[in-house]
């Protein structure tokens, strides 16, 4: 059996996966998002008799002017905007601590990387209880400013938005520390002693030696994390559904409530063809790098 | 020399503070896990931070028949079980299409763009194409059911398996099959034994990465199951009383339960945390 | 004016110590070269001149001034690493305009010296080229014209030419020597090289297991080793070492069946006194062993050809002698001469190309001809 045979039989069931769950559901997606059929309008699951219910473009132009989706855009990407660079930060902070030895390294190493393996749901009913109005926080911050503080967090529209972020920051701040240390220990010594001896300062060396060097594993670890970031749902269901009213519906929040609890399928339908549009649209631009790097290493 | 040392002095506190930020949240739902109902809530301003009278209370709430605070049958028993048996099987199915499809691009080149097609797959919300899905499985009779769930399972997780093993395979250089089939080896014979041998640690590592992957899902069990398949995330957010409210004891046991599988094999897999995380981009 | 003095320097890694006691003087404008096998301690003692690495003790001098406490950056020297250690995501502008951006030179002026520079050393035609896209050779020169462009008063190479190819390695090894010469810089180049330490340094510092072993100019080094080491370690091929008792004024070889060799009485008040005990070790280099030509002081020698190498512009012969299989003895032949091999020779040497050294001590006891 020849090679390219053999190699497209390797790939086959993967292939085939892929055909059957994800083209083939994402096609019935488009096609439903061009109707109006909802289970409430088409009589249970039989959407193959969606088509009667054919309403063109009208989902798209509803849902692109309706206030909440765009919000729900708007606040997924400030959600983005906000997490993905403290997250950063503090990962890259920490990855420079654990540059050198020092005891107990690998125990603190251990307790850092644990809440990025926390179940996401778990880590949002955590912070859930944490954000409580006689929670610890409200407690601690009582105690910081000698002063009875009770913020219902949850119940504020910024304060749940910031309950989240904070939620999602110590979830994911380990994620961006484990990726920054491991490019940190790779990094060339040589090229970083070569500059130190050519005179340039800590701070010159980190600016114009030790940065670009990181640049890969930085522009790796942001786009993962950003593409994970989009998708957040899990900690948010679990700490305020959304809520109060759609003050912390993300994306994925508000398209799970209105395909679930207000059962508009097609008007899902149609807004996950828009969100898939700009997702893939963005992936394009920030997969290149990885792509050029695995035809360079090819 | 003063100096130095009071540079790292300052470094290490640094790195206690942090850490002890960063545990404090699993701090907090261990000692919920043990506190008894009166302790849940700071009732007059009172928080406890170690549970005066620690309870295995919760830990019975969750797992007898009915939950005397809650109209839903309690019992937690057929959701571990659930997520046991749902992650495993979405494991293997993951790993068994994409050690194949692994190995075919990484000695064979197939499917020029597919890995990419892959790599996209995980940028879309799943909440996006879940309902057609969900429509499908309907149709199919498969909301509800272990099979239906695990082969989204094995679908959702397929890029990890395949650049994952991707990765480890072209570890293992190609010279190796190549004497093989030299030596009279089928293709096929070559990948079985040669290749998956000295693969065997890859395969183990993306394994149990994959499983936690599984076992930490929540959206798609939200929308696949009802009643008979729920996992434990799902179990979790479900956990309401009409009278107490919030159930933090029984939940915060429930979630501890949960934590434990993922934190063990997390930290058996450090290693290759990077390597998963990244696709097998980064390669410590 | 860049001398270096170095003062009893000690570094310890954990419980190995990698540099023991060495003090060293370097004059201005010297060209010196820190030869040794592969962990003597060499790298290390460079670390420490440029302030890479502190001594646990002992101190770095320059011009009288003592640097322990200066951080590299501060020191004025120059330093090019064994793998170049380019700045990889810069071009070769970049690389060599390196130092001068760190002062904040003005552009123009760094501009200026960049491509003249370059242009002394030819890679001037690579100046867009991306640092790591370079082949080998033009990396070396970048490197070296990096650390050239701050005009440093002390330069340190660690060895440079090891990943060249050969034919480069003769060309820049002449550079090297020229661009010294001109610049003026004080030098320290570590080698595991003899060739090279032997060809292009003022003075050699020979190293082995942390310790000096001789400090001195190549030729005095070849022909007055201070030890067995020293003796092996340069010249090439390896000098012959032929074990023996000294016994009534007569060397008694122990590898050979009849390699009793008389030594005259002027020469035995030499080294009378200093042999502390019987056993002595004497050493001949190849070019003086001779093969089967009468004359010579060798007495009756007899060795067994093993192998030879026409090399060219000479013929090396291995042989091992009649009484020991174990020991093989380099001869070093003209060109034309082609022994059998099996064949068994007589071999000679005169008295004035003898080393004698103490077998217990190592020492060079006395070097005949002297």
């Amino acid at each position: 059996m020849d090679a390219a045979r053999f190699g497209f039989l390797m790939i086959l069931p993967a292939l085939v996966m892929l055909l059957f769950i994800v083209i083939f559901p994402l096609l019935a997606s488009i096609y439903l998002s061009l109707t109006k059929w909802s289970p409430l309008t088409g009589g249970g699951t039989r959407w193959f008799q969606a088509y009667q219910f054919w309403g063109w473009l009208s989902n798209y132009w509803n849902i692109i002017r309706d206030p909440d989706f765009l919000m729900a855009l708007f606040r997924t990407f400030i959600i983005v905007i906000v997490v993905v660079p403290v997250e950063f930060f503090i990962g890259l902070v920490l990855a420079f601590l654990f540059r050198e030895n020092f005891p107990g390294k690998k125990i603190f190493h251990s307790i850092l990387l644990m809440p990025m393996m926390i179940v996401p749901a778990v880590a949002g009913f955590i912070f859930y209880m944490i954000f409580q109005g006689q929670g610890p926080i409200n407690a601690v911050l009582s105690k910081v400013f000698f002063h009875d503080v009770s913020i219902l967090w949850l119940q504020g529209n910024i304060s749940a938005m910031i309950a989240i972020m904070i939620a999602d920051i110590w979830q994911w701040s380990p994620f961006m520390f484990l990726i920054l240390l491991s490019g940190i220990m790779a990094l060339p010594e040589d090229q970083i002693n070569a500059a130190l001896i050519l005179g340039a300062s800590g701070w010159q060396r980190f600016r114009m030696v030790i940065l670009p060097l990181l640049k890969p594993v930085i522009v790796i670890s942001l786009i993962f994390r950003g593409m994970e970031a989009v998708k957040i749902f899990d900690s948010i269901w679990l700490m305020t559904a959304g809520g109060p009213g759609t003050a912390t519906e993300s994306i994925s929040v508000y398209m799970y409530k209105h395909g679930f609890k207000y059962l508009q399928w097609s008007w899902v339908a149609a807004g996950g063809v828009i969100v898939l549009i700009i997702i893939t649209l963005i992936s394009m631009q920030a997969l290149k790098p990885i792509k050029e790097r695995e035809e360079q290493s090819a | 020399m003063d100096q130095k040392l009071y540079k790292k002095v300052l470094k290490l506190l640094l790195i206690i503070v942090v850490t002890v930020l960063f545990f404090f949240p699993i701090y907090w739902i261990v000692t919920m896990a043990f506190k008894p109902f009166p302790e849940w809530t700071a009732a007059g301003g009172k928080i406890y931070w170690f549970p005066n009278h620690p309870t295995l209370d919760n830990f019975r709430a969750i797992f007898s028949q009915k939950l005397e605070m809650s109209p839903i049958s309690g019992t937690a028993i057929r959701p571990i079980i659930n997520s046991l048996v749902v992650s495993v099987i979405g494991t293997c199915i993951a790993m068994v299409v994409g050690i194949f499809a692994a190995y075919g691009i990484s000695r064979y080149k197939a499917g020029g763009s597919l890995p990419f097609m892959l790599l996209q797959l995980r940028m879309f919300p799943p909440i996006a194409i879940i309902i057609p899905i969900m429509i499908m499985w309907a149709f199919l009779h498969m909301t509800d059911t272990w099979y239906g769930l695990s082969l989204i399972y094995g679908v959702v997780t397929l890029p990890f398996s395949v650049w994952l093993m991707k990765t480890f395979f072209d570890d293992i250089p190609h010279e190796l099959d190549e004497a093989a089939i030299v030596d009279g080896c089928s293709n096929i014979g070559a990948f079985f034994k040669v290749v998956m041998p000295l693969a065997k640690g890859g395969i183990a590592s993306t394994a149990l990465f994959v499983f936690i992957l599984n076992w930490s899902d929540f959206l798609i069990a939200l929308i696949l199951t009802d009643r008979k398949w729920t996992t434990i995330p799902v179990h979790i957010s479900k956990l309401q009383s009409a009278l107490v409210g919030a159930l933090y004891g029984p939940k915060a046991a429930l979630g501890l339960i949960a934590l434990i599988p993922p934190v063990f094999f997390g930290i058996l897999i450090q290693k290759y945390l990077v390597r998963g995380l990244t696709f097998g981009a980064i390669k410590k | 004016m860049a001398d270096i003095v170095l003062d009893k320097l000690v570094k310890r890694f954990g419980k190995q110590t990698a540099v023991d006691r060495l003090s060293l003087e370097i004059n201005d404008r010297q060209f010196i070269a820190i030869l040794g096998p592969s962990g003597c301690g060499k790298t290390t003692t460079m670390n420490m001149i440029s302030g890479l690495l502190k001594p646990d003790s002992g101190s770095v001098i320059f011009n009288g001034k003592v640097m322990n406490n200066i951080p590299p950056g501060k020191r004025g020297v120059g330093f090019m690493f064994q793998n170049y250690a380019v700045f990889t995501y810069l071009n070769v502008y970049d690389n060599i305009a390196f130092g001068l951006k760190i002062r904040k030179l003005p552009p123009d002026e760094i501009d200026r010296e960049v491509r003249e520079v370059a242009r002394l050393l030819q890679i001037h035609h690579l100046l867009s080229m991306m640092a790591s896209k370079l082949s080998i050779n033009d990396m070396q020169k970048v490197a070296l014209a990096r650390s050239m462009i701050t005009k440093p008063q002390i330069f340190l190479l660690d060895e440079p030419l090891s990943n060249l190819d050969a034919a480069l390695r003769n060309v820049m090894r002449a550079e090297l020597k020229k661009i010294q010469q001109e610049l003026g810089q004080t030098t320290v180049y570590v080698t595991h090289d003899q060739v090279e330490a032997m060809s292009l340094a003022d003075k050699i510092a020979v190293m082995n297991f942390a310790v000096l072993q001789q400090y001195d100019t190549p030729h005095n080094i070849y022909n007055h080793p201070k030890n067995l080491f020293v003796a092996h370690f340069i010249g090439s091929p390896t000098i012959n070492f032929m074990n023996g008792v000294y016994k009534n004024g007569e060397f008694v070889l122990e590898d050979f069946n009849r390699g009793t060799i008389s030594i005259g009485g002027g020469s035995r008040k030499n080294f009378d006194k200093q042999l502390k005990g019987e056993n002595v070790v004497l050493g001949v280099r190849p070019e003086h062993m001779k093969i089967g030509e009468r004359g010579g002081d060798a007495g009756n020698l007899r060795a067994e050809v093993v192998s030879f190498e026409p090399l060219g512009s000479k013929t090396i012969v291995y042989m091992h002698p009649d009484a020991n299989p174990g020991v093989i003895l380099k001869s070093t032949m003209d060109s034309d001469y082609k022994p059998k091999i099996g064949e068994v020779k007589s071999l000679s040497f005169e008295e004035k190309n003898l080393y004698l050294f103490d077998r217990e001590s190592t020492d060079l006891v006395f070097r005949f001809g002297s």
